[in-house]
């Protein structure tokens, strides 16, 4: 019962991922793929974490806090570079 | 008694994991559906709070009643809360972070636009 809800709903997961790749590759604006990228790390973080309780593989955790982080570190980025025209890091 | 609170913790953590795979793909549905940047914000907040951090939630306290999982549950359980609560307090900033980014560079109109007391030229 528990593993076929968690297999269930990796694959609602993968199904969003999916949608989500067609507007990262082509949205209309930087802003519009940005977000898309964004909302993919995060279902993603999730798919880790459902996978290392479906395998029973605790090591696939470590991953999710440095997604998490990541995509946050490209947020500022993009958004200075939009405000500003460089990173001037 | 114990048995008692491992069924609703499971119950509990299987409802925040399934309602957290729905939120994900109703929020992936509005990417496609609206219109613009801005309102497009609104999908994706759906899918970082209702389909990230509550089911993550979920899966923390589901981690702790499967014992197949060995003493490793305990890792599994801290540290997706802790992952839920670091996306909660970054996403929204991050969003905002972006959302005014984009503002200020003016390359998006605010489309259905009431009032834009930032920048009256991008209103319409």
């Amino acid at each position: 019962m528990i593993w076929e809800l968690l297999l269930a709903v990796s694959i609602l997961y993968t199904i969003s991922i999916v949608l989500l790749t067609v507007i990262a590759l082509k949205g209309p604006t930087l802003g519009d793929q940005v977000l898309a990228i964004d909302t993919i790390t995060y279902a993603s973080v999730v798919l880790m974490i459902l996978f290392s309780i479906f395998f029973k593989e605790p090591i696939l955790t470590v991953v999710a806090i440095p997604l998490a982080l990541w995509i946050y570190a490209l947020d500022v980025y993009v958004a200075k570079y939009l405000e500003k025209g460089d990173l001037g890091a | 008694m114990l048995d008692v609170i491992e069924l609703a913790l499971r119950i509990i953590g299987l409802g925040l994991i399934v309602l957290g795979g729905f939120a994900s793909l109703i929020s992936a549905i509005g990417f496609h559906r609206f219109k613009n940047f801005y309102l497009r914000l609104h999908a994706s907040t759906i899918g970082t709070i209702w389909g990230c951090v509550y089911p993550l939630t979920g899966a923390s306290l589901l981690s702790i009643t499967l014992s197949e999982l060995g003493t490793y549950r305990w890792f599994i359980a801290g540290a997706s809360l802790v992952a839920a609560i670091i996306i909660l307090i970054l996403a929204p900033a991050g969003s905002h972070a972006i959302a005014r980014g984009v503002h200020k560079a003016k390359i998006i109109r605010v489309q259905p636009c009431i009032a834009d007391l930032l920048d009256k030229d991008l209103c319409g």
